[in-house]
């Protein structure tokens, strides 16, 4: 680490020359340093700080089996209601009767309805996989994500609590409303598709209106809803559901101020007990900034954080969804900060502590996931908490601030999983926000991602939005672009794997291994044995993708009506645009824009299959197309020759800045990205694209038989936007900015929901100010090539190989896996060896 | 006739040679040979093959390179894998790397024409811009090939990209002087300054080179001067000394930057694979007290007022 010695001089010259358009109150900090100098256990420069992330740390995943219980109560209790008064019933049982707690040294209150870092049970969901896994593979003993009932009689009362549930979770019901034609692809079937995600748990993925609730408070948005409740008429035919939904609305809104209210009551009882001065007065100001914004508008920048901090636990309570995301937060915090500065309340120094404490804060909900789901996606916490910072406003003007600097500050500061902070970069965005990005990332410990305004707002129009809308995106989760408040856009909703689509394009629609091998799977569209040219082929995967998507596409309009029917959210819906105004919560489509987003994993997978395809049978006609096809049945075993060949370099590769073999990644992106766009949804929106696996490529890999870019059966899929690597080698054999060539040659903004993109520099590479001056410049070229997004993995392989070796001394090692970071040790084996194996940049 | 150079790699990306983000490439065929080369299969001028032994996947399921090769005991395998070629029969008609499907043979060298060469650069010319970069010919002794070299950059800088020639200046100066006007930045090396052991352990005396270093000085052409530190060869004090003495007073301390490379065990099996000894075989010393031992010339040179840093990168002027 000590080859990041700064050169401050140097820092103040560029600063000067490029530093014009920040709108913060202080000139840009000239001092670049990001913690380097301190020790490993305290990055920050706050005590309270470490105290709190090392706290945090210690604590173990417990399982809490209060929610569970409460919920389970008040559904009892209601069952002859409407379902959404039955649902805010529920929600208003956890938040007057759940036990609170304050932590030492804390100043931001509230948890998920259980203590810090357990997890509550969402039995409105799905109960089955938690009543199997207690009984058959306990949630202790798994190799990865383990959490812990904490006592027998707790494990009975989960058991029996999770019976009555029986039939009655969202997942249940959905499965009962797929047919076996629409299964026989999804997760249940051959995994072509997982939809896995909406299946079980609740939607998510969305950014609320933060700045409605700072500035009415929660009375003010009760006061709305009360007002729109008195204008329903008698007449309109949905009365009865409308009317319903403001009852929920009024109920659940109530009840959040009832729950900050006893916040404050605990507070002030323990302030009376505290002996410590200091504690006191910080128990009583977290007092009286839970009794002002009980139900009015925040006043000061602290009660502002403690307000986004209930009104985003209390989104966790109700939902269940992951990738509840901040918005852009430097955006809608500014004038609380800005106030403060000016009436002296605080100063800056505190402002970054506080917002450091929230950072670790935010680290403390999990969620318990069935295993199934943790073994495509790795991860304990919810996952997906973007913190989005700087970009254009309105007008199109930088909108960087002195919050877009702190928030990156708080980031390097405390090195957390949460949040996951999103820089957003334009051609006017300052030298000096640059700079501290780029120190961030090569920190090394994966924040943050960068996102590229151009392709993002073009994106953003496509999906119909107006150009001042498309320029207040966020990102949610990993690289959705999104409009705060305004848009319900189902992100996430399914994984495509189109490496299993191109199994059906060269087998004639049939398996191609494994125990189902020969069966007919999708409709029969040509097989290798029967393709008289290149065209053939390609029009073969047209018509398998326009087959897979329209089976995907169903599905999941049925998940998406089922939510609507068995669990509406009406906390969430008061912070959306045009719920209370329709008096339709969320899930009936009561937000001004709706979406439904599935991504597609393995594109680069498809490129290279179809360039062995074309190369070998139609261009040096070496091989024969029967001849291809069987190798991938007997999964190369003895055609280790032609494994070799489709491995080297002798086959053009996406990822080299071939165009050949780019025009066929091109192909197949626009390919997918054509067929899911435009598509009407359950909601009156459109379906929306996205080309990213996260690392579900690794999962999904394990379901997947060998394919012709040289992998075998079980190895991962290519990741992202990235080339392919198989154990026969990589395929990206030209370095960083041939890479950056071959992703940008596609249009990144026909992925209305985001496209991703990993590299990974070993350490000593973008050391010393030549080589912060490198990756810096390298980002600017990739931005001004209109690639959409891209995140660093500053971290050698040596390290990660050390980390599995002895776990315990780089049990905070974070990695950066797609999308977000993560503590290394807590893997899977498959995803460590798959980090392990991406190519690292060295040059 | 279009100009063409035997090309033994193109690397993109290349961060060591020369400020910001640069395309390299190495040409083929020197005619010094430092007992610490890392890269032996840039001495010969003519392509040859390279062997990979490890990729190879076995002659019982595959013969192709035996099937092409018009002599079956030039290529030899142990435990039915290649292992090395018979260098003294093989004709280097680089049949048998074209067919071997596991690049366990690769062809070392390839001619490029000026207008490929340029093809390849274009590709990442918004990163040179950023970044301060450019291209930078090394080798091997590109000065072998100085009528493409400077057909290239001057290709480049019509095109305003930055040039960087890597040289050890062991050629006539007529041939330097001939591209002086489309090179942006020389880099070069001092790596001994008693004549006979530069001959001991180069192959070449450095009359040649020392005098075209204070011609070339003599033109204020910005130049980075390297110094590859080898231990127990060129660490002792008096050579480090003359170093300093002849930077300062024959070449007027006209050097941007001096740059100390350590010594590292490099290239080893590329001389097995060549059937060439490889000198540095014996060399034992311990390499922390080396590292320290650079660490102190490096002081010495900044003492004496030469800007002096170790390792290969170079500030970009931004
Ligand atoms: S280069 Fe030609 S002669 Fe030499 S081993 Fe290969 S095929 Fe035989
Ligand atoms: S062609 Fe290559 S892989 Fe085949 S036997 Fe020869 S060296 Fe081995």
């Amino acid at each position: 680490m000590d080859n990041f010695s700064l050169d401050a001089e140097h820092l103040q010259v560029q600063g000067t020359q490029h530093h014009t358009l920040a709108k913060g109150l202080d000139d840009f900090d000239k001092v670049y340093g990001l913690g380097y100098e301190v020790g490993h256990e305290d990055w920050s420069p706050y005590p309270r700080v470490n105290y709190l992330r090392q706290t945090f740390l210690d604590r173990p995943y417990d399982i809490d089996v209060e929610r569970l219980r409460l919920v389970t109560q008040s559904y009892q209790a209601n069952e002859a209601c409407p379902r959404i008064i039955q649902c805010a019933r529920a929600f208003e049982n956890i938040l007057l009767n759940s036990t609170l707690h304050i932590y030492d040294q804390d100043l931001i209150l509230g948890e998920i309805a259980a203590p810090a870092k357990a997890s509550p049970i969402y039995p409105e969901f799905s109960v089955d996989w938690i009543l199997d896994e207690i009984r058959n593979s306990p949630f202790e003993e798994r190799s990865n994500d383990q959490f812990y009932i904490r006592n027998a009689q707790d494990r009975n009362e989960i058991l029996a609590l999770c019976e009555y549930w029986k039939g009655k979770s969202a997942n249940e019901i959905i499965t009962a409303h797929l047919d076996e034609d629409q299964k026989k692809g999804s997760h249940m079937g051959e995994k072509v598709f997982q939809t896995n995600n909406y299946h079980f748990a609740g939607i998510g993925h969305f950014a609320m209106d933060f700045t409605k609730l700072m500035t009415l408070g929660y009375d003010g948005v009760l006061q709305q809803a009360r007002e729109a409740f008195a204008k329903l008429s008698k007449q309109d035919p949905d009365y009865s559901e409308k009317r319903d939904y403001y009852k929920a609305t009024l109920i659940s809104l109530e009840a959040a101020k009832t729950y900050i209210q006893r916040y404050a009551t605990l507070a002030r009882e323990m302030a009376k007990v505290e002996s410590n001065i200091k504690r006191q007065h910080e128990l009583q100001q977290m007092a009286q900034n839970c009794e002002q914004i009980a139900g009015g508008a925040a006043q000061s920048f602290w009660q502002a954080l403690q307000l986004f901090n209930f009104a985003v636990t209390l989104t966790q309570i109700e939902g269940n969804g992951h990738s509840i995301s901040y918005g852009r937060m430097d955006q809608w915090l500014f004038p609380f900060y800005e106030k403060d500065l000016e009436q002296n309340a605080v100063d800056k120094s505190f402002t970054l502590e506080l917002l450091e404490v929230l950072y670790v804060k935010m680290n403390n909900p999990t969620k318990l996931k069935d295993k199934g789901t943790v073994k495509v996606r790795n991860g304990r916490g919810f996952g997906g908490e973007s913190l989005t910072i700087g970009g254009v406003n309105s007008l199109g003007d930088d909108a960087t601030n002195d919050l877009s600097m702190l928030m990156l500050e708080a980031s390097v500061h405390t090195r957390m999983m949460n949040p996951w902070v999103c820089l957003r970069l334009h051609e006017n965005t300052p030298y000096e926000l640059k700079v501290k990005a780029i120190e961030c990332v090569r920190a090394g410990y994966g924040h943050p991602k960068s996102f590229n305004d151009g392709p993002a707002i073009k994106a953003m129009i496509s999906k119909g939005l107006s150009l001042e809308e498309a320029r207040n995106y966020a990102v949610v989760g990993c690289v959705e672009p999104t409009l705060p408040g305004k848009e319900f856009g189902w992100l996430d909703a399914g994984y495509v794997n189109t490496a299993k689509m191109l199994e059906m394009v060269i087998n004639g629609g049939r398996i191609l291994a494994g125990p189902n091998a020969g069966k007919q799977l999708g409709p029969d569209t040509g097989s290798l044995e029967s393709y008289k040219n290149f065209d053939e082929v390609l029009e073969s995967v047209d018509k398998q993708f326009a087959y897979w998507c329209d089976q995907l596409c169903s599905c999941l309009n049925v998940t998406d009506k089922i939510h609507r029917q068995v669990k509406p959210t009406p906390y969430i819906s008061a912070f959306f645009e045009g719920c209370i105004e329709s008096g339709k919560d969320m899930t009936y489509g009561g937000v001004k824009y709706n979406g439904t987003a599935p991504q597609a994993a393995g594109i680069a997978t498809c490129a290279d299959s179809l360039s062995s395809i074309k190369e070998l049978v139609f261009e040096q006609k070496k091989y024969s197309g029967k001849e291809l096809l069987d190798a991938v049945k007997d999964n190369w075993q003895g055609h280790e020759k032609l494994y070799a060949l489709v491995n080297s370099s002798k086959i053009p590769h996406y990822g080299n800045d071939n165009d050949e073999a780019d025009q066929l990644f091109n192909f197949m992106f626009e390919c997918y990205c054509r067929h899911i766009k435009g598509r009407r949804n359950a909601r009156g929106g459109e379906f929306s694209p996205g080309v990213y696996t996260v690392n579900a490529n690794v999962g999904m890999g394990l379901y997947t038989n060998a394919s012709l870019d040289g992998r075998k059966n079980e190895e991962p899929i290519s990741d992202n936007m990235g080339p392919v690597h198989t154990a026969g080698g990589s395929h990206d054999i030209s370095g960083p900015t041939a890479i950056v060539n071959s992703v940008t040659k596609v249009d990144h903004s026909l992925a209305t929901n985001g496209t991703l993109l990993n590299l990974r520099f070993p350490e000593d590479a973008v050391s010393g100010i030549e080589g912060r001056d490198i990756l810096l410049s390298f980002v600017d070229e990739y931005i001004a090539k209109q690639g959409m997004h891209v995140q660093f993995n500053i971290m050698s392989s040596e390290k990660m190989r050390a980390a599995q070796k002895a776990p315990e001394k780089y049990a905070d090692m974070l990695v950066r896996v797609a999308g977000y970071s993560a503590y290394f040790v807590e893997l899977g084996k498959p995803l460590q060896d798959d980090l392990i194996h991406r190519t690292e940049l060295r040059f | 006739m279009a100009q063409q150079a035997t090309i033994l790699n193109v690397q993109r990306f290349t961060l060591h040679d020369g400020p910001g983000i640069r395309t390299e490439f190495f040409l083929k065929g020197c005619p010094l040979r430092c007992d610490w080369c890392g890269n032996p299969e840039s001495f010969t001028r003519q392509p040859e093959v390279g062997v990979f032994a490890n990729r190879c996947i076995s002659s019982e399921l595959c013969d192709d390179c035996k099937l092409v090769c018009h002599d079956l005991q030039m290529l030899i395998f142990t435990d039915s894998k290649l292992d090395s070629i018979d260098r003294k029969q093989c004709s280097s008609c680089l049949e048998c790397a074209q067919v071997c499907p596991s690049e366990a043979i690769r062809p070392w060298g390839h001619s490029m024409t000026v207008d490929e060469c340029m093809k390849v650069i274009i590709q990442d010319r918004g990163f040179y811009e950023r970044s301060g970069g450019g291209v930078t010919v090394s080798g091997g002794e590109p000065l072998l090939q100085s009528d493409f070299v400077g057909q290239l950059f001057k290709a480049c800088k019509q095109q305003g990209i930055h040039t960087c020639l890597e040289s050890s200046l062991y050629a006539n100066w007529n041939k330097i002087e001939s591209l002086l006007p489309v090179t942006d930045l020389f880099i070069s090396d001092l790596k001994l300054m008693d004549s006979q052991r530069h001959k001991q352990y180069t192959g070449v005396d450095n009359h040649k080179i020392l005098e075209n270093l204070i011609t070339l000085s003599a033109t204020n052409k910005p130049l980075i001067l390297r110094i590859p530190v080898i231990p127990n060869i060129n660490d002792d004090e008096d050579n480090i000394k003359a170093s300093a003495d002849f930077i300062l007073q024959q070449m007027q301390g006209k050097v941007r930057t001096l740059q100390l490379l350590s010594f590292m065990r490099l290239g080893e099996e590329k001389y097995q694979s060549l059937g060439l000894p490889y000198k540095m075989q014996d060399l034992k010393f311990d390499r922390a007290a080396f590292q320290k031992k650079v660490e102190k010339i490096a002081v010495y040179f900044n003492q004496r007022g030469i800007h002096c840093m170790i390792g290969a990168k170079e500030k970009a002027e931004l």
